[in-house]
């Protein structure tokens, strides 16, 4: 059968099958992982190159308006990085918002098959599936925002849960979501009035309602329904020295909700490099008494297992801002005067996304704490299934800076290096130089494969046990033969071009030259309602959508003709929801 | 009445406002009725079958000869692989998939590709580029702006439903409109928008920047010591910068008056430091009125599959983006392009009598449902479905909404959509040149 593989002499590491650099054959029939193959199986000999699931990414921005807006704004950095075309791939720009097909090439190019969108405006969803289609090798899910929408609010105010989770299993269907992005819950709202919200329990305009209640709602339905993922939470006060306060107290005020099935993992906190600046005691919130917050944080998820973060790990260098966050960007504006966008978006994000280009500078003490708080986190904490590397990509470097993060992780040497380079607060204000920790390959393979997919629900994804679709990555390093924390530079080398990557059993890049398309899914999540219940949400969701917005109800949802090649179904069963 | 039925939501792909609440009638699948919409709307659904092109043509001397679909389709595929510095226009006037397959060819042939953008709100690309933008979404406008300004432009005749739709309507929070929202216009001259406006102010041509350049000096509390700018007195503008700055949720809508006028992106970056400026008193945004239906659909496409919005030129394999350099109307009057692929745009008519010498002298391939002034000089015409009557596909509103045309009536018999013909010329061109 010439559908079937083996990958001979793998130094495989698997943390969800517990197989930690093992030598092993992998077996791929149809593009899955299965025990055996037969005896005219095409043979990949990998001679022990280290071998692991592929990557899995929860939380880059990588489609829609928000991106197209960066990408409109900033034309000097594409032209640093113009990428022609080839037989089998199409031309575009790489740099720091790369066009659609680049991006699809670089993930593939890095070993990495699978991305999550993290903030998608649900009422411009058809313009990310569209997108989509132009989006190679990866598999994708998108992340719907609800904490800024007045349909949310509506069902809040009125104490409605069930109404609530209704509208968002109706978003979910309509639009091809996988779950619930809340950002600066209240707090991007305020911005239509030019204002934000900070702290949890301040009411915010036009409603009777708190940053608390909206987190807890969202949360209460998300656990309602039975959603896979948990909500995915962009906290209040962003960007504000001492705000890893303020993101404690919003853990806090969810630790108390069940999760559905006995499941710990209520929420999961994102980009943690800007929601946990620490303040020097005796400090106001001011930049120059900025500390790092990581290992504050660290220690509160020692405690408390109720929620799993991402880093958001600076960069250094280029990046662009973008955010569902409008009065954060708004500030980092009037800091920066450089570009400033704001997206308002009708009802779902009033005061609007936000677009603000940055550049991360090493001799600036704030950046230098910011890189040292999600380093310090990681290397701080017990449990690194509940720790995913990802860099906000663009926000706080492009997702192509994936390897430089890892050489920090995984080599003490490289911190080092780095920390003689910048700010000395870095040093000073933070514990990062007392660290010896070194993340293993294991580590490694926790934090971007098994835990991400773990914690968004993808079953098939983050392993290769039988039955996972075979998704692989191989690099080009022997793990026995080399001690990669005294060689970080190989770190760089071998994590930023694949030797081999896999899409369901297909070879899509081999030492970075890219097959033409490869085999690929968007995941959505489709929450089955009782049926008075789902007749409910379609007529007041008609009547509010058009007393609300200026376009129809009818016109609301993305066609199928946009999804049906793409779209990947998990149909789960949340009738239990009372109408 | 034999077969009579009632389409309700239907999407109205004329201008950027993108009414989706028209309600039409077909009767023995003509379209015979059209609800809700303005004039320029209903022309277009009630007219759709005037002026069609309904057979493929080659020109040959002074006479457009009939030919098949496939001989034209040849011909075309013949002209791009021959020209060494091909262009591809247009494209606003169609959906985004007839865009992705522009775009296909454009990076097969090394052509430059143009959308209509840079004969109209280009110079606020440009001025984006510069500045950023705090762009206005329409439901917001409705739901909570007690301040509106159009700046250089004239909806009541180019978005006939603007006004109605998003300014003069009760929105959530602003239950009377007239009462609780003010409306402004700026402009040259008066206009029928003017005159229904709250204030209108009435500005000598090409002193925009100028005023601009005041009203945020005005805002930030510096003290101007002259009597008037443009032609408006100190004390309106006074008057206006005040009212700016008291709104609770201010929008300025502007036009080509401002993105065409002297001093184009230079105006548009102007107005948006400006609206910047206001965002540390209180709340603004703004939004370019959008004319075609889909440029912003233009934009939009170009951007994720290029990482420029207009202006593209793939000549060296990769994107390139230079407005002023690779913008349809600058390469023309150069006679710097040999070939065009002009598609859903009528070049001959809205270019610069410069550029339509170039055009003259080139041979023009032209995508269109309906006979217009390239048509008559174009070297092969292929006619196509009207998206949104004839054809599906997706577009984006003025504030970036994505909406989804619906396919209406059948289109007359043979004629395809943008993208097909699109996509069979780029089969034939890569047959001949692989010969």
């Amino acid at each position: 059968m010439s559908n079937e593989i083996l990958l001979k002499n793998c130094s495989l590491f698997d943390p969800v099958q517990g197989i930690d650099g093992e030598t092993v054959d992998i077996a791929i029939r149809d593009g899955r992982i299965v025990e055996s193959v037969g005896s005219k199986a095409t043979i990949i000999n990998l001679h022990h190159r280290l071998v692991m699931p592929g990557g899995v990414d929860l939380h880059s921005h990588i489609l829609g308006s928000k991106i197209g807006m960066a990408r409109t704004m900033m034309p000097e950095y594409h032209r640093t990085d113009p990428v022609p075309r080839t037989d089998t791939t199409r031309a575009g720009i790489g740099a720091i918002v790369p066009s659609s097909f680049v991006i699809g090439y670089r993930y593939a190019q890095m070993g990495y098959t699978t991305v999550i969108e993290p903030a998608v405006p649900a009422l411009k969803a058809l313009n990310v599936w569209e997108e989509l289609a132009d989006v190679p090798h990866i598999d994708v899910g998108l992340l719907p925002m609800f904490s800024n929408s007045m349909i949310t609010y509506h069902y809040l105010q009125n104490d409605d849960l069930s109404g609530l989770a209704a509208y968002i299993a109706w978003i979910l269907r309509k639009t091809g979501g996988m779950g619930v992005k809340v950002v600066n819950p209240g707090g991007t709202y305020a911005w239509a009035h030019g204002m934000n919200v900070r702290e949890l329990d301040t009411t915010i305009p036009d409603w009777d309602l708190t940053p608390r209640k909206i987190i807890r709602g969202l949360v209460e339905a998300v656990e309602s329904l039975g959603l896979p993922h948990p909500v995915h939470l962009h906290p209040n006060n962003l960007g504000k020295v001492g705000n890893v306060e303020t993101t404690i107290a919003q853990l806090e005020a969810v630790r108390d909700i069940k999760g559905h099935n006995g499941r710990k993992h209520i929420i999961h906190l994102t980009h943690i490099s800007f929601d946990s600046l620490g303040m020097m005691d005796e400090g106001v919130p001011e930049w120059k008494y900025v500390s790092s917050g990581g290992l504050e944080l660290a220690e509160y998820a020692n405690k408390n297992d109720h929620f799993t973060v991402d880093l958001g790990q600076i960069t250094f260098g280029p990046a662009i801002t973008m955010t569902g966050d409008g009065p954060f960007q708004f500030s980092l504006y009037q800091m920066t005067h450089n570009k400033w966008s704001n997206l308002s978006v009708d009802v779902e994000l009033p005061g609007g996304a936000g677009i603000v280009p940055y550049i991360y500078n090493p001799r600036s003490p704030a950046n230098a704490v910011q890189w040292a708080i999600a380093l310090e986190y990681a290397l701080s904490i017990d449990d690194v299934w509940r720790c995913v590397m990802t860099t906000d990509s663009p926000n706080a470097g492009p997702f192509t800076q994936y390897p430089l993060v890892l050489s920090w992780l995984m080599s003490r040497e490289q911190r080092k290096i780095w920390a003689d380079k910048i700010h000395p607060f870095a040093k000073e204000r933070s514990t990062l130089m007392d660290i010896e920790r070194e993340w293993s390959f294991y580590d490694v393979a926790i934090s971007t494969r098994a835990a991400p997919a773990r914690i968004l629900g993808l079953q098939n994804k983050g392993h290769l046990g039988v039955g996972a679709d075979a998704d692989v990555a191989v690099y080009d390093i022997v793990p026995v033969k080399i001690d990669l924390a005294k060689n970080p530079d190989r770190i760089l080398s071998a994590f930023s071009t694949s030797f081999l990557t896999l899409k369901r059993g297909e070879v899509v890049a081999k030492n970075g030259v890219l097959a033409g398309d490869g085999p690929r899914q968007v995941h959505t999540i489709h929450p089955q309602l009782d049926p008075a219940l789902w007749n409910r949400i379609n007529h007041e969701l008609e009547d509010l959508i058009n007393r609300f917005y200026v376009h129809s109800f009818h016109n609301y949802a993305v066609p199928s003709r946009y999804r049906e090649n793409m779209e990947q179904r998990s149909v789960i069963q949340s009738e239990r929801i009372s109408p | 009445m034999a077969d009579a039925h009632i389409l309700e939501n239907v999407v109205c792909p004329f201008c950027g406002c993108l009414c989706d609440d028209l309600r039409l009638t077909i009767e023995n699948d003509v379209i015979v009725q059209c609800e809700r919409g303005c004039a320029l709307g209903k022309a277009k659904f009630l007219h759709y079958r005037e002026d069609r092109m309904l057979s493929s043509t080659l020109r040959q001397g002074s006479s457009q000869i009939e030919i098949s679909l496939e001989t034209a389709i040849d011909h075309a595929a013949r002209i791009l692989v021959e020209a060494r510095r091909p262009l591809i226009y247009g494209l606003s006037s169609t959906e985004n998939d007839a865009h992705r397959e522009a775009y296909r060819l454009a990076e097969y042939i090394g052509a430059v590709v143009d959308n209509t953008s840079s004969v109209c709100h280009g110079p606020s690309i440009i001025g984006t580029q510069a500045s950023g933008e705090p762009m206005a979404s329409l439901a917001e406008v409705r739901n909570r702006a007690d301040l509106v300004i159009y700046w250089g432009a004239n909806p009541l005749y180019a978005h006939p439903r603007h006004v109605n739709r998003f300014v003069r309507a009760p929105g959530e929070y602003i239950r009377d409109p007239k009462a609780e929202r003010q409306m402004w216009v700026v402009d040259v001259r008066e206009s029928v928008t003017s005159r229904i406006a709250n204030r209108s102010l009435i500005i000598t041509p090409g002193s925009d920047l100028e005023v601009i350049g005041t009203l945020r000096a005005l805002v930030r509390g510096h003290t101007v010591d002259v009597a008037s700018v443009g032609g408006v007195s100190l004390d309106t503008l006074c008057e206006l910068a005040n009212a700016m700055k008291r709104a609770k949720y201010g929008v300025l809508f502007y036009g080509l008056g401002l993105t065409q006028s002297r001093g184009r992106h230079n105006n548009i970056d102007a107005a948006i430091r400006l609206v910047q400026d206001l965002n540390s008193f209180t709340k603004w945004s703004m939004l370019p009125m959008r004319g075609h239906y889909n440029v912003t659909g233009a934009n939009k496409t170009s951007t994720w599959t290029t990482g420029y919005p207009y202006a593209v030129d793939y000549s060296r394999g990769y994107p390139r983006y230079q407005p002023g350099e690779y913008t349809a109307v600058d390469l023309l009057r150069r006679r710097e392009v040999d070939a065009l692929l002009n598609v859903a745009a009528d070049p001959a008519a809205h270019f610069p009598r410069d550029a339509i010498r170039g055009l003259k002298s080139i041979p023009i391939i032209n995508l269109d449902p309906k006979r217009n002034l390239t048509s008559l000089i174009a070297s092969v015409n292929i006619p196509t479905a009207i998206a949104g009557i004839e054809c599906d596909g997706a577009v984006a509103r003025m504030d970036g909404l994505p909406l989804y045309l619906k396919k209406i009536v059948e289109p007359p018999e043979g004629i395809l959509p943008d993208r097909e013909v699109l996509r069979m010329i780029f089969d034939r061109v890569k047959e001949v040149s692989d010969n």
